[in-house]
């Protein structure tokens, strides 16, 4: 059931035209990432899983969407911009990349942990949509969603099919992927400061 | 010991930078640190080509390619340091940039320092991820330094093209993991644990993993056509900055693409990591050297030609036996040649404050010693004579010509055309009238010694090689 939000939300970062929409549907994919880890620790009993659980709600539940809303309101910029697809394209892509996902190609891989296989094939699928939305969206917000949903997805493919990191390094990624958002972010201020807009395609400067 | 006296003195200089008030002080302490960097890098180096290995603790392994790589870092890196102090320091004479900048930059420049040691060093794959993410997340701000609209493009397209590839990278580097799954491993998992676990791998898995791996890594190392965003970043950074991200940085990721070659070959066969690294290769060395036949910009032009070395490089693994190691020789030559150039071309830019090739002329008369060296640079990583880069150009062009004769025949073409393309440039930059507005004045030696340093040891290096770095070579050819 976790999984499944995570894959809709993906789905649903995809079709909002609200900035705001994609940063909830952020924090609603990242408390189910929290919600699997914290199942394993009452699994297991590892009180590492609870540490690393609740760094995960700290920084991508709460302070990522935080920053991000901020950035949103302190620019007016509520509706997300454009798309290279429109809205039907879009879906049919979508349905594409499942069945990739879902595909005998990538058998090897959902096939690491046989009884996860279903499972597996879905986090392979919110992989390729946020793949897909970094490139289909024309918006620094959306492309930075696309890379943070990217990173939970890998999170939820690893902890299915078993690959769980030991805990110094759990912390290490999630510190390097906060570290990370807040230069995006930077970056992202930057660019509507001098560019007058977040839509990447605005950026014509480096052709030759 | 050595190892963390070198990569605390990067953070000891770095965190508290942002607390220094005198640019004296900041560019005194940043030296320091290189010189540190230099002497502990050689007396690894040393241990690593007499003992095999180097892991003062588990959270760190240097073997003879991490040792390379370490050198590599620490020669380009004092040079850089030495040559920035200068440059910042005419930047700011020319009201560029202020004390916050120079301050901003020798800070990053240390933690971007400390991030390469520490990747070249790790001891577990995902931290190795991880610092290579850190350089990123180092360098991105160094890239939009000057704070134009430009410079801001480029890192931003430096920033999201880097992290998907790493993120893939990151999913390929988990998949390799699978190996250790029967056994039930747990804690810090080490490189030397997942290659003696990697008969465990699934030969599909190890294979779509290495593919990512390649894609992901591949990225950060400027392989086409995850390229796009090397010629802008660049091109946009401070030159400094530049010669590191050409001469440094790429060498650094590839080193880790290496590692997982390894661990692919041990279930899926050599042919299938080293038919993967010709075409990558191949795309590489085609896509620069037709660009570079055309370029405007002197700084792209540098990096298109990184591509292309980078190319020529991941060619020579791919061919294997004499390939790979005139492969390992050409990323040495490259990098301290590719270095000197940028480190050049930003004397350039700082006279004529252009980077357009049409603006350059006159050179030699202008920037005699510069001009000189700029030259000696271009025919050296071109590959011509007596420079080490035209033997490992021949050697990986007949290590090919054994088992891929048409790859090798259409290589030898591109590279053709990149002396022709460098040639045209060049010499229209070097000879010709120097422009009115150009004055000519004597030549800062501190913005000369750098590069001529690199190209001098480039020299050496090409007609001896020390018995110490030669067993560290053969060590890297018969493991990768």
């Amino acid at each position: 059931m976790l999984l499944e939000i995570v894959f809709l939300t993906i789905v649903f970062s995809h079709i909002t035209r609200k900035n705001f929409g994609a940063v909830l549907a952020y924090s609603m994919q990242s408390l189910a990432i929290a919600m699997v880890i914290f199942n394993s620790f009452l699994l297991t009993g590892a009180t590492s899983l609870l540490f690393i659980a609740s760094l995960v709600l700290l920084v991508k539940v709460i302070m990522v969407p935080f920053f991000l809303a901020r950035l949103i309101q302190r620019h007016e910029i509520k509706f997300s911009v454009s798309t290279y697809l429109n809205v039907p394209l879009t879906l049919i892509s979508i349905a594409g990349l499942v069945a990739v996902a879902h595909s005998r190609k990538f058998a090897p891989l959902t096939s690491i942990v046989p009884a996860n296989q279903l499972l597996l094939s879905l986090a392979l699928s919110a992989m390729l949509l946020s793949f897909f939305l970094i490139i289909n969206r024309k918006g620094a917000i959306s492309q930075i969603i696309g890379i943070l949903s990217l990173e939970n997805s890998i999170v939820a493919f690893a902890i299915f099919a078993g690959l769980e990191q030991s805990f110094s390094l759990q912390v290490g990624i999630v510190s390097d992927v906060f570290i990370w958002f807040i230069i995006a972010t930077a970056l992202a201020f930057m660019i509507y400061k001098h560019f007058g807009s977040l839509e990447v395609t605005s950026m014509k400067q480096l052709k030759d | 010991m050595e190892l963390l006296f070198l990569l605390s003195s990067f953070l000891v200089v770095a965190l508290p930078g942002l607390l220094i008030r005198h640019v004296g002080v900041i560019e005194f302490v940043s030296l320091t640190a290189s010189v540190i960097a230099l002497v502990e890098s050689f007396v690894i180096a040393f241990k690593v080509s007499s003992v095999g290995t180097y892991a003062p603790m588990s959270f760190f392994f240097v073997d003879a390619l991490g040792a390379i790589v370490m050198l590599i870092i620490a020669c380009v890196g004092l040079a850089v340091t030495i040559y920035s102090v200068r440059y910042l320091r005419q930047e700011t004479l020319k009201d560029i940039i202020g004390f916050t900048r120079v301050r901003q930059y020798f800070v990053l420049l240390n933690l971007f320092f400390a991030a390469m040691f520490f990747a070249a060093t790790a001891n577990s794959p995902v931290f190795t991820w991880i610092f290579i993410e850190a350089t990123t997340l180092a360098t991105a701000f160094l890239i939009s330094f000057y704070n134009k609209s430009s410079s801001i493009e480029a890192a931003w397209k430096y920033l999201i093209i880097n992290s998907v590839g790493l993120f893939l990278g990151f999913f390929g580097t988990l998949l390799y993991f699978t190996s250790l799954s029967p056994i039930g491993a747990e804690g810090l998992v080490g490189w030397r644990s997942l290659v003696a676990n990697a008969i465990y791998l699934d030969p599909l898995v190890a294979k779509i993993a290495f593919i990512f791996v390649l894609i992901g890594y591949g990225t950060k190392v400027g392989l086409a056509p995850m390229h796009t965003w090397l010629p802008d970043a660049h091109s946009k950074a401070p030159a400094p900055i530049s010669a590191l991200l050409s001469g440094v940085l790429l060498n650094v990721a590839f080193a880790t693409v290496l590692r997982f070659k390894v661990m692919t070959d041990l279930v899926a066969g050599h042919a299938f990591s080293q038919n993967l690294l010709i075409i990558f290769g191949v795309i590489s060395i085609l896509i620069a050297s037709l660009i570079i036949l055309v370029q405007k910009n002197y700084k792209r032009l540098l990096a298109y030609s990184s591509i292309e070395n980078m190319g020529i490089i991941v060619l020579g693994f791919g061919f294997g036996g004499l390939g790979a190691m005139s492969a390992l020789l050409h990323m040495i030559y490259h990098a301290l040649l590719k270095s000197a150039l940028f480190l050049s071309a930003g004397t350039i830019f700082l006279k004529y404050s252009s980077t357009k090739i049409a603006r350059i002329k006159g050179l030699l008369t202008a920037l005699p010693v510069t001009s000189v060296l700029f030259f000696a640079g271009f025919f050296a990583i071109t590959g011509m004579p007596p420079f080490g880069i035209f033997l490992t150009k021949v050697f990986i062009l007949s290590s090919g010509m054994k088992t891929h004769p048409m790859v090798a025949g259409v290589v030898m073409f591109l590279m053709a055309i990149v002396f022709i393309g460098f040639f045209n440039h060049v010499t229209s930059m070097v000879f010709g009238k120097k422009p009115s507005e150009v004055k000519k004045c004597e030549e800062d030696i501190w913005l000369v010694i750098p590069p001529f340093g690199l190209i001098a040891l480039a020299l050496f290096l090409s007609f001896h090689l020390p018995l110490f770095l030669t067993t560290l070579l053969n060590d890297v050819v018969a493991h990768y």
